[in-house]
């Protein structure tokens, strides 16, 4: 069962430099919870790469070829000649595709969403209520000497209230 | 909120928002069930007999046989424009302004698209083969007609409604989690189950935001597509009149022009009823009032230029038509739509009349106003007189539609009081940003990156 040591911070400069001197200190990889987005967590905690660019494109490739596919194929299967205009007629079938595409772009980036942000949630991880408030929080999975290190590290940043956290006490 | 009053704090948002949501006086409750009242008598009444009685029941009858169900519905798809693409497009230029009040703009947006659609199964007379316009393999072996402008907007549509679904949802996930930790009951589960376990860690806030940003990027032309594609279901026929170019720029920003104004009405109301006056402030009535200014000034535009279109057509029916529109038996009605669309909103000129709340009120209302009178001018004005001049027929809305259209709009009332108690109306996360930070304090060890 892991164990983490949490720091409740009041302002974000203070928990976001928490969080690198325990990431330079070598304990652990430090995880910051906050009730908005920290500009600059990035530079400390490391660069983020998200897949989510990847399923929106291939998911607005994927819906373009399928909306032109359902229009063109059923043109082609149920044939319905109009005044000579040809069977496949472009510029209607591109708004469908147009459409198409928006659409599974759209779906794809939920799906990009929730995979690589891991939702839903099917167990309790390390969380702390006052964070969707007004606490700035930096967790971090420590266990024995690291986590009195951590502690230590915590307080000397200005922590308000530094906590226990596992999985049977959340 | 970020220019009144600066000294609140983060934890009040969340106080404020949760109120909102929890405390229920007797106010709403009454307003809620008046909504019910009106739309279950105003609009589920008539149609049941409608149904029963057949189509005949409306006042739609050859040649005017689009009446105001489709006026109805090109209305409310014009006001379901401004929410998200206005949410949309001040996210991406990042307006600090918008985060107070984009959540009630985009359920708007949703729940005007949803009356919309109730508008189409009205109008179809047999609504239960709706799932005819959908394509998908049947032992009918019926297909949808893909050149058709009525199947351009079922896919426009449909994308339309589940992309402004999932962009207001998206949105709300770390609202719903605040609240979440906050509540009791049921409300509590419902909560835990939107919310889907968000904790707000730096991983989540960097996926929801590139999520967000595309989302929004892929819903802005979206949303442009979408009522391009209502107009080609008119200016693609060659009724005088309605066979014109123009036509998808006009319903664009006729759109968002009527949808901004909507989103006046809804601001004031959520202001004055909810208690949100810390949040949504005079700068939100300015700015809206200033982008209604502009929009109002383009739709004059195109106004103009659409006489100037038929005028230059030269063709006799062109003539007739506009002749009919300006003269005729509809003009007070067209004069009107002049006069709460073109003329009044020049009154935003003054900043003193856009930071003032209930002319603010006023003046939206009236701006809606004249856009469903533009709506019915379109299909009554051009429908009524053709080419042949023996099949010419006034088309006057019967009891049974008008009483729909009021209950319509209960409808959309009954939807948005049921939203403002079980969304955050007003994003927590978002207003924080926009706060005062918490600020650092002096003593505590630096940290240095050598």
């Amino acid at each position: 069962m892991a164990d983490h040591v949490v720091g409740l911070f009041d302002d974000a400069e203070s928990a976001l430099a928490a969080a690198g001197r325990i990431k330079a200190s070598g304990i652990g990889q430090p995880e910051l919870i906050s009730p908005i987005p920290v500009h600059g967590a990035d530079e400390v905690l490391g660069p983020k790469k998200s897949v989510i660019r990847r399923f929106t494109f291939f998911g607005g490739i994927i819906g373009g070829l399928s909306g032109f596919t359902l229009a063109a194929g059923t043109a082609v299967l149920y044939l319905h000649p109009t005044g000579g205009r040809p069977i496949i007629t472009f510029p209607p079938f591109l708004i469908i595709t147009y459409e198409m595409t928006i659409l599974f772009g759209i779906l794809a980036t939920v799906l990009g969403f929730l995979i690589s942000a891991r939702f839903p949630a099917l167990r309790d991880r390390v969380y702390v209520p006052e964070a969707a408030v007004d606490k700035f929080v930096v967790t971090i999975q420590c266990e024995g000497d690291a986590s009195n290190q951590a502690r230590m590290i915590l307080g000397e940043m200005g922590a308000g209230d530094i906590r226990q956290w596992n999985e049977a006490t959340p | 909120m970020s220019t009144e009053d600066r000294s609140m704090r983060f934890a009040d948002v969340n106080d404020d928002v949760v109120r909102s949501l929890v405390v229920t006086g007797r106010k709403y409750y009454i307003t809620l069930a008046c909504a019910i009242a009106v739309t279950l008598l105003c609009f589920f009444f008539p149609w049941f007999y409608q149904l029963y009685y057949g189509i005949g029941a409306a006042g739609m009858n050859h040649p005017t046989v689009w009446g105001t169900y489709l006026a109805s519905f090109i209305f409310w798809i014009g006001l379901s424009h401004s929410g998200t693409l206005l949410s949309c497009v001040l996210h991406i230029t990042n307006s600090e302004w918008r985060k107070a009040m984009y959540r009630s703009a985009e359920a708007m947006t949703l729940f005007s698209l949803m009356v919309a659609a109730m508008m189409v199964m009205v109008h179809v007379g047999r609504p239960w083969f709706i799932h005819w316009a959908l394509p998908y393999p049947n032992q009918m072996e019926m297909w949808p007609n893909f050149r058709s402008p009525l199947l351009f907007d079922v896919m426009a549509i449909g994308t339309y409604l589940t992309g402004s679904l999932i962009f207001i949802y998206m949105g709300s996930i770390p609202d719903f989690a605040a609240v979440r930790d906050r509540t009791t009951g049921w409300r509590h589960h419902m909560y835990v189950l939107l919310s889907l376990g968000w904790r707000g860690t730096d991983t989540e806030w960097h996926r929801l935001g590139w999520a967000y940003t595309f989302l929004a990027v892929l819903i802005i032309p979206l949303a442009v597509s979408v009522h391009s594609i209502v107009s080609w279901d008119f200016a693609m026929s060659i009724v005088p009149g309605l066979h014109q170019t123009i036509f998808a720029p006009y319903f664009v920003v006729g759109a968002i022009y009527s949808g901004t104004a909507g989103i006046v009405t809804v601001m004031f109301v959520l202001r004055k009823y909810m208690n949100f006056e810390h949040y949504i402030t005079k700068l939100h009535f300015d700015n809206l009032g200033k982008r209604l200014l502009v929009l109002a000034l383009i739709c004059t535009y195109i106004i103009v230029l659409e006489l100037f279109t038929g005028l230059y057509i030269g063709t006799s029916t062109e003539y007739e038509q506009l002749k009919y529109k300006l003269t005729g038996f509809y003009a007070p009605l067209y004069w009107e739509m002049i006069l709460f669309c073109a003329v009044a909103p020049l009154l935003l000129i003054s900043k003193r009349f856009r930071t003032s709340f209930v002319p603010m009120l006023i003046l939206s209302i009236a701006i809606n106003i004249g856009m469903y009178t533009e709506r019915f001018l379109i299909v009554s004005t051009t429908l009524s007189r053709q080419y042949l001049p023996e099949t010419w027929r006034v088309y006057v809305p019967s009891l049974v539609e008008v009483s729909i259209l009021v209950g319509s709009v209960a409808m959309f009332v009954t939807l948005f009081l049921l939203f403002v108690k079980i969304f955050p109306s007003v994003s927590i996360y978002e207003v924080k940003e926009t706060m005062t930070q918490p600020a650092r304090k002096r003593g505590h060890a630096e940290w240095q990156t050598t």
